[in-house]
């Protein structure tokens, strides 16, 4: 018996709008043996009255006090984060099956997105990017003979990616923060996240309840999407290459465009790190790096780039790192891989292991027999994409500075590189790594969890929002 | 070749001629599999030193089940040789039409093997049994003397010669570029005369051909009896039209009833290939008309075919969709057991191709192998 888990939470198109709740029909997607998603066929004319309700409530959401979003947003992070709470139970239980997560793993996950979505934490990300957040609420005189004030959009449409749960929730609240209001379609992946916190947020927040709106349907096949596309101020896309370009070519030149297309992460040990002493605990911090999301994140490493040279040479510390990998499969178990997947991961692990077995080889293959990680060893310097799902490649290089090179390839992929045992060498690989293509460099500890103010592929947090207002004094 | 393989491949090829159609029992399966996997085994260090590492020796297979398997993109890694590389004849290299990564080889030790396995099967599926040497070829790929690396230029050459009676040619310049004026007479040519044909190509190349002939409106009614073979339509990512549509259009443009339309299923990893005959089935009689959906590929008696969980690799009973594991004995000189990324079912009287195995909505934020060897932004 499956349950169903309706993935789309509308509008409560209150009394103050003056469109009716739309006549719906819906599908139904079998995710897992035990779950379904159901969600809504969007026809011209519901979709026009939804986006025109939305667009209503961006108006009002314009005159909430900033201050007052954050304190809402926060209440919602705050059950999330309340293991009493059944909020915080219907997630990590919908995730597992939506997401094809361990139960440990979709906690983890659910305990570190939410960590984000704080009011703590949302006043400290304002405050970095805002010499005083109080622009985005009204004229402020910052400087001698001007004030200035930010305005977001009336209405941002967000296409999330489904790969990792909980990404779409933090663009949303991004837009909400810059007071718009917001149409997610979440990605297959990552549908129960911003149902329940849209849920939430309006029973903390009843003036929030009809600015959001989350509605799953796959991607291209819409009516509401080409319709959103048209209306929205502003787009902001997740997703592969080509998604990406499909919704760039039908969005009007007009509307501000903010994509993040596929991305990869790599790490690198240097000889400093590479001590007997350290050597195993930057195993474990690597491997939580790359075991992290099932290694399906944009921030997790494909490759790790191991010095020669060290107490520790790059074929003990795969060993320290396989070790490391099969520990974290105990405490973070993988997750249920696609058919696809899983090939993916046979394929890439069967021709290790033949390059391994031929004569002379120095490839040495670390693998599980009952789950998927895999550590392949390679002897000859280079990048190869992993296959995703806990398979890591090692590259031993003689010099951590020449890493830099071999990731010129993939420049325009490149986000994050987590570096341990650089030494004093740290400045100039940073800039060396800027000039490949890297937006940031990181430890293995922190390389899953960037802070909320992180320049995200590179760009500030808001910029892509913001329309920001000079008031000049005048005689 | 070495003596061992030499009389290795002699044996299977004499096995292979002789057999008349009828399925080989699973000890007379067994029986050679083993032999094959005990050769592959004494004379392939590398595929040796992988099995080893799995604690398998010719000692410890009590049935060809039990033999291990090389993923099908291991031809893109090492050079997979049973017996002596200096002897091999011909290398095979796939056409690469899925990422921009380095090209599968298939080193073949010998080549009467490789026709001793696909002429018997092409003739039970696509010529008849005990015909005479008949239908031309008109084949929509390269010449074998333009594309000596390909496979299917190979296996379409041999076929001319052996099946045809030399009679055909090929219709596809080595760039791709279909030769439509060419194709065309020699289509009309046959018409005239009265004569059936085979025409044999890949599924891109008969797209574009169709797409030719609507812009023209143009079409042919070929002699009764002909028959359309079209391949590699399961592989790449995007297949421009859905079958159905596909069949109906070649029918329609060709006069060709879909009954005569056949699927080959095949791969430069495999010396074998599979047929979802309707034309002819493994036994050589006509075989009555079925839906598109009820075709099963159908192995030669030399190969077996499982479909395995794609999770733990354990095999599948008939009905679940699985990976599919080929274990073909004409790949003797190479390596006999491929596990492909290909999802299929198994039914009692073969099995059916679902498709390259692929996730139900592209994946965004991290990402996937292909989508990197398509292309790198600058």
């Amino acid at each position: 018996m499956r349950t169903t888990f309706d993935a789309c939470r509308l509008p409560s198109f209150s009394s103050e709008s003056p469109t009716a709740p739309p006549t719906l029909v819906w599908e139904t997607i079998d995710v897992s043996e035990s779950v379904a998603i159901r969600y809504p066929v969007w026809a011209d004319g519901a979709a026009g009255r939804l986006l025109e309700a939305l667009r209503g409530a961006g108006a009002r959401l314009a005159e909430v006090p900033v201050r007052d979003l954050v304190k809402w947003v926060g209440r919602v992070a705050d059950r999330f984060l309340d293991s009493g709470d059944p909020i915080r139970h219907k997630a990590v239980d919908l995730m597992v099956p939506t997401a094809g997560l361990s139960k440990e793993m979709a906690t983890e996950i659910l305990i570190g997105m939410a960590r984000d979505w704080t009011a703590e934490r949302l006043t400290e990300l304002l405050r970095r990017e805002f010499q005083d957040p109080a622009v985005l609420d009204g004229f402020c005189r910052l400087d001698e003979g001007r004030s200035v004030r930010a305005r977001g959009p009336l209405l941002t449409f967000h296409v999330g990616a489904g790969t990792v749960p909980g990404v779409s929730v933090t663009s949303m609240i991004r837009a909400l923060l810059v007071k718009s209001a917001v149409l997610l379609k979440p990605g297959l992946g990552d549908v129960v996240l911003p149902v329940l916190f849209a849920e939430a947020l309006a029973e903390e927040a009843p003036e929030l309840s009809d600015a959001i709106s989350v509605t799953y349907w796959p991607g291209g096949s819409s009516a509401l999407e080409d319709l959103a596309l048209q209306t929205a101020d502003a787009v902001v896309a997740y997703g592969g290459n080509e998604a990406i370009g499909s919704l760039r070519t039908r969005t009007p030149v007009t509307t501000r465009f903010i994509a993040y297309h596929h991305r990869l992460s790599v790490g690198l040990v240097g000889r400093e790190a590479l001590t007997s002493e350290v050597a195993p605990h930057v195993a474990r911090t690597a491997a939580r790096a790359v075991s992290m999301f099932d290694q399906r994140g944009c921030v997790s490493p494909h490759v790790i780039y191991v010095e020669e040279g060290g107490a520790v040479d790059p074929g003990e510390w795969a060993a320290l790192l396989a070790s490391a990998m099969a520990d974290l499969e105990a405490e973070l178990p993988g997750g249920t891989l696609t058919a696809a997947d899983a090939s993916a991961v046979h394929q890439m692990r069967g021709s290790a292991e033949l390059r391994e077995a031929s004569s002379g080889s120095r490839v040495r293959v670390f693998r599980a027999n009952q789950s998927f990680w895999t550590v392949i060893l390679e002897d000859e310097m280079g990048f190869t994409p992993s296959c995703l799902n806990r398979v890591v490649s090692l590259f031993p290089t003689p010099d951590l500075c020449r890493v830099a090179d071999a990731l010129k390839e993939v420049g325009g992929y490149l986000q994050t590189v987590a570096v341990e045992g650089a030494g004093d060498r740290l400045p100039m690989l940073a800039e060396a790594l800027c000039r490949a293509g890297a937006t940031r460099v990181t430890s293995f500890e922190n390389a899953p969890w960037p802070p909320p103010w992180w320049h995200h592929d590179g760009a500030s947090v808001f910029a892509g929002l913001l329309r920001w207002i000079d008031l000049e004094e005048t005689g | 070749m070495s003596d061992a393989f030499a009389s290795l491949a002699h044996a299977l090829g004499t096995a292979f001629q002789e057999n008349s159609g009828e399925p080989w029992p699973d000890d007379v399966f067994d029986r050679w599999a083993r032999r094959v996997f005990a050769h592959q085994f004494e004379t392939n260090a590398v595929y040796a030193a992988y099995v080893r590492k799995r604690g398998v020796t010719p000692s410890t297979v009590a049935h060809w089940s039990e033999i291990p398997w090389v993923p099908a993109s291991a031809f893109k890694a090492v050079p997979l040789v049973s017996g002596d590389s200096s002897q091999v004849q011909r290398v095979f290299r796939t056409s690469g039409t899925t990422g921009a990564g380095r090209r599968g080889e298939h080193h073949v030790l010998d080549l009467d093997l490789y026709k001793h396995s696909l002429i018997p099967n092409m003739r039970r599926h696509l010529y008849g049994e005990g015909e005479a040497p008949s239908r031309p070829i008109l084949a929509l790929t390269p010449a074998p003397s333009r594309v000596p690396e390909s496979s299917l230029s190979f296996m379409l050459g041999t076929a001319l010669d052996v099946l045809s009676g030399g009679e055909g040619g090929f219709f596809v310049t080595e760039d791709g570029v279909i030769d439509t004026v060419g194709l065309s007479e020699a289509l009309l040519e046959a018409t005239a005369h009265g004569t059936p044909i085979l025409l044999a190509g890949t599924a891109f190349a008969f797209v574009h051909w169709l797409e030719w002939l609507q812009e023209r409106n143009a079409g042919f009614d070929l002699p009764p009896g002909s028959v359309i073979m079209e391949t590699g339509g399961f592989k790449g990512r995007s297949r421009v039209l859905e079958r159905p549509e596909f069949y109906a259009s070649l029918s329609e443009s060709h006069g060709v009833p879909v009954e005569g339309i056949v699927n080959e299923y095949g791969m430069t990893e495999l010396l074998s290939q599979f047929y979802d005959g309707t034309v002819y089935d493994g036994r050589g009689a006509a075989t009555p008309e079925v839906t598109l959906e009820a075709r099963r590929h159908v192995p030669p008696p030399w190969v077996r075919t499982r479909v395995l969980d794609p999770t733990t690799l354990s095999a599948l009973p008939d009905g679940e969709p699985g990976l599919l594991c080929h274990y073909d004995l004409a790949n003797a000189g190479s390596v006999m057991a491929v596990l492909t990324e290909d999802l299929g079912v198994a039914f009692d009287d073969g099995f059916r191709v679902l498709g390259r195995a692929q996730g139900a909505e592209p994946r965004g934020c991290s990402l996937a192998m292909d989508d990197l060897l398509s292309g790198v932004p600058s």
